[in-house]
């Protein structure tokens, strides 16, 4: 870049944090020789609510709400995995009928969430179409969420020990119309974006990760899979009931953008799978085990992780026993990793690409503020 | 319904009226401009409604529909809105230049319209060196680009003036070798003379094939980055540097940057229909609504892409330009001159 | 490996140095007991055949009250095995070594935990605000005897 005797410098632009394309509220200090980046650093923590802090005052079913907000686009997610932690440290067990559920709201948040992925990343590359027909197929399974629970947003529905209420009558018909126009309908977001060679431009070779990078930077989730790594917690380390679907796991091996929005595209279609195996197979009963109000668990401490869009969402809990509140609670969210990992993404690279990347990894700011 | 024989009989009275030759033509001249202004002003306010229409049936959605009748009203309503808002001008610009670049930007735009034909003998002015007038004069939009983003004395707004500077640069020399190309064939600079040539509809150029198409694609993709949007919108690109150029603007000045874009459109659309559409011709209706009729299918068209296409990167721009669309244009001027000189394409 | 072939194993590696503790009947939870022997035993882990741990998921302290505690979440992706283990150590002198040479991914980890619970961390390098705003000077927040004249509690619930 530099010519012998042409005395170039080095600037500093600001990236954010009031900018239109980091997906909250997130700051980049750019180091930039001329368009290409030498060196990024993220500055994080506008969003930072002390959640964990809250935790520690609230009860085991009041501490569901608080993490709600932790990561709002899965809310679900981030109800099952602290009920999960909290169930294990009890030794409760799970009715049939509240599992089959669960595993429908997560899989149908997943479809959410990844819809509004593909609607944010279309948006940050300039595509304003795609974004509004992600919406309009999110806008059904938000109601069905409202039907269940009431919320469109932050659900509170996964309660320590079973769900918060049972489906009513019309779920099941409305949820079957859903998935019968899903597939064709992520066909067509395939025909607008994955061919497209402006797309493909903007995507392939971009912010390539390669598998060593991956593992060593903790990240998980689509974007691991991106890179060639076959992990899945839903199959590998498995928790609730998803050792009884069949579904299968989707792998690329570049590991650059255009291959994190493959797997993205291909994971929507095997979650709507999983919700129709499951519909099927939906057992009758009850849905939540003996009152958990005032759950008292026995001292322990214990880490479970499930896999969230984003990645391995995990939550650590340590109980001092027979006490209503958790000691501690840590969180530990997909997007904190790749945000982690994104300044190594980003070197060499121009503005527009931070953009790219940042959009293909999926990350969102609350995760990693907490 | 042909108005030219109302604009004679206007012309006529004035020179009968006793004034002097001058005063006739000043007269003339300057009613000519305020009425080609005022139609221009209208065919803005329609095309900003009508973009956002388009985008929103596109997008599954209605678009405007509570002000009028589908929200005809729509754009009146914003530019009432925007004539209300304080002009807001930092200290720290360097004024002479921030003050004249939307307005460059503006007289740019509208001056192009002197020898654009609106339909038959409809037209202010039909210099001989017509074509050429038009794309010296739609040049100086990228003075004003610069000046606004100079002017505004922030490191965004200086990246944005100068990539939507060399951006326009670089597609100007395609869109010049495509016209070139229907030039030769015309054997005229002037509007008139281009689209008495095309008095047939196999006489269009865009299907004398095959100089024709090929000519009328470089054409569309050079005229849609000439007019800033995407997928070359990288200048605006909010997503991207938080809106180029005009980030300082607010108020009638920004009207006036948004007005010049949509009156570009129309322009390049406008030179499109008459360098290879055949211009006003068509049976049965009255040569201007014809000429309506084909500009705004090319302004829909250019409305397409702007909704479905994501954009490119800068470099990529100008690889695009520099490397593909150049050469292109190049053998495409050669095989025009061939063909005319052959003689046997002369249908 | 199961919870006894893990126990096992890594008492072979480092006897005396490692044991399983009580809550470890719910998942392998280990103890390391000195925290001097943290990096060694990471690297260990990290380069043993049938462990293989290439992978961190989680780095977090813990104020019980009387000492502080770290807990690190470790898996290994090609084994499939995943356990945890901790460090306990008293108030004073609160500081651990840094393990970002193993797995990167502790960079960030370990600043926070620094920001938030005071605990200092050695060879770590970049150990700047992270969460908190740059100019916050109310001490370590998560700490449970940390008070601030706007930190409400929740009223006890029956």
């Amino acid at each position: 870049m530099t010519e012998p005797g042409l005395n170039t410098e080095e600037f500093q632009v600001n990236m954010g944090p009031h900018h239109p394309s980091t997906h909250g509220v997130c700051r980049f200090i750019l180091t930039m020789d001329g368009e290409e980046i030498v060196e990024a650093e993220p500055v994080i923590g506008y969003l930072h609510r002390a959640l964990e802090k809250i935790c520690e005052n609230r009860t085991y079913q009041q501490c569901i709400p608080v993490l709600d907000r932790f990561e709002y686009c899965t809310s679900m997610s981030c109800n099952e995995a602290f009920a999960l932690a909290a169930e294990k440290l009890g030794g409760l067990e799970v009715p049939e009928r509240a599992e089959y559920l669960r595993v429908i709201m997560l899989e149908l948040n997943r479809i959410a969430s990844h819809l509004i992925w593909f609607g944010t990343t279309s948006l940050d590359l300039g595509a304003i179409t795609p974004f509004l027909y992600g919406f309009r197929e999110r806008e059904d399974i938000l109601d069905l969420f409202e039907m269940t629970c009431g919320q469109r947003l932050t659900y509170n529905y996964i309660r320590v020990g079973g769900v918060a209420k049972d489906i009513p009558p019309e779920f099941i018909p409305k949820c079957k119309q859903f998935l019968d126009t899903f597939d064709a309908k992520v066909d067509d977001y395939e025909k607008v974006l994955t061919e497209n060679p402006i797309f493909i431009a903007r995507n392939k070779d971009v912010g390539v990760m390669s598998a060593e990078l991956a593992i060593a930077y903790g990240v998980s989730g689509p974007s691991l899979r991106a890179s060639g790594v076959r992990y899945d917690i839903r199959k590998d380390d498995p928790y609730s009931i998803y050792d009884r679907f069949k579904f299968n796991i989707p792998v690329t091996f570049n590991g650059d953008c255009y291959d994190r929005y493959l797997i993205r595209i291909a994971e929507m279609r095997e979650s709507a799978k999983i919700v129709r195996q499951a519909l099927e197979q939906l057992p009758e009963g009850e849905i939540a085990g003996k009152s958990t109000m005032n759950y008292k668990p026995p001292a322990g401490e214990v880490y479970s992780r499930i896999e969230n869009s984003r990645g391995e969402m995990g939550v650590y809990i340590q109980s001092p026993g027979k006490v209503k509140k958790p000691l501690r609670v840590k969180l530990r969210g997909g997007s904190y990793n790749q945000l982690e990992v994104m300044p190594e993404l980003v070197k060499g690279h121009k503005i527009a690409d931070v953009v790219a990347i940042m959009a293909s990894l999926d990350i969102i700011l609350p995760e990693v503020d907490r | 319904m042909e108005i030219a024989g109302i604009f004679k009989y206007l012309y006529e009275l004035l020179a009968g009226s006793g004034l002097s030759q001058t005063w006739v033509d000043i007269i003339a001249l300057v009613a000519a401009a305020v009425m080609v202004f005022g139609v221009l002003a209208l065919i803005a306010l329609f095309l900003v409604w009508w973009e956002r229409k388009v985008s929103g049936h596109i997008q599954q959605r209605f678009g405007p529909m509570m002000t009028g009748w589908h929200g005809w009203r729509q754009t009146v309503a914003d530019a009432v809105k925007l004539l209300q808002k304080e002009d807001i001008t930092p200290s720290a610009v360097d004024r002479p230049v921030f003050y004249w670049a939307p307005i460059i930007c503006f007289v740019a735009a509208f001056a192009a319209y002197v020898t654009i034909p609106f339909g038959k003998e409809l037209i202010v002015s039909d210099l001989n060196i017509g074509i050429l007038f038009i794309i010296a004069i739609t040049t100086f939009t990228i003075i004003s680009l610069l000046m606004a983003g100079w002017g505004s004395n922030n490191k965004y707004a200086l990246l944005g003036g100068m990539r939507s500077a060399a951006q326009v640069v670089s597609y100007e020399v395609p869109m010049v070798v495509s016209v070139l190309a229907v030039v030769l064939f015309a054997g005229s600079l002037s509007m008139v003379d281009i689209v008495e040539s095309q008095a047939k509809i196999y006489q269009w150029y865009i299907f004398r094939l095959p100089f024709g198409p090929i000519a009328f694609i470089i054409y569309i993709i050079a005229a849609t980055a000439e007019t800033n949007r995407t997928p070359f919108d990288i200048p605006e690109a909010e997503q991207e540097l938080v809106a180029g150029f005009n980030i300082e603007y607010s108020g009638m000045k920004f009207a006036m940057f948004f007005l010049a874009e949509f009156v570009n459109m129309f322009t390049v659309s406008a030179i499109g229909t008459t360098l290879f559409l055949g211009g006003w011709q068509g049976p049965l209706l009255p040569s201007w609504i014809w000429f309506f009729i084909k500009t705004l299918a090319l302004v829909f068209v250019f409305m397409l892409f702007r909704w479905t296409y994501p954009r490119l990167r800068v470099d990529q721009l100008m690889e695009f330009s520099w490397k593909f669309l150049l050469p292109v244009a190049f053998a495409n001027l050669i095989l025009a001159g061939w063909m005319k000189y052959s003689g046997w394409f002369n249908w | 490996m199961d919870r006894d072939e893990l126990t096992k194993h890594l008492t072979e590696l480092f006897p005396d140095k490692i044991e399983l503790l009580e809550t470890g009947k719910i998942e392998p939870f280990f103890l390391l007991k000195n925290k001097d022997d943290l990096v060694a035993f990471c690297k260990a882990i990290n380069k043993d055949e049938k462990l293989d741990i290439d992978y961190l998921c989680c780095l977090g302290g813990v104020d019980t009250g009387e000492r502080f505690e770290v807990v690190y979440n470790v898996a290994s992706m090609k084994k499939r095995i995943r356990f945890d283990f901790k460090l306990s150590f008293k108030y004073d002198g609160a500081e651990v070594d840094s393990v970002q040479e193993i797995w990167p991914a502790a960079n960030w980890y370990e600043r926070e935990m620094w920001e938030l619970y005071g605990i200092n961390i050695r060879n770590h390098g970049n150990l700047k605000r992270f969460l908190l705003p740059d100019d916050w000077d109310q001490g370590y927040p998560m700490l449970k005897n940390w008070d601030a004249p706007d930190f409400k509690r929740m009223p006890e619930v029956e």
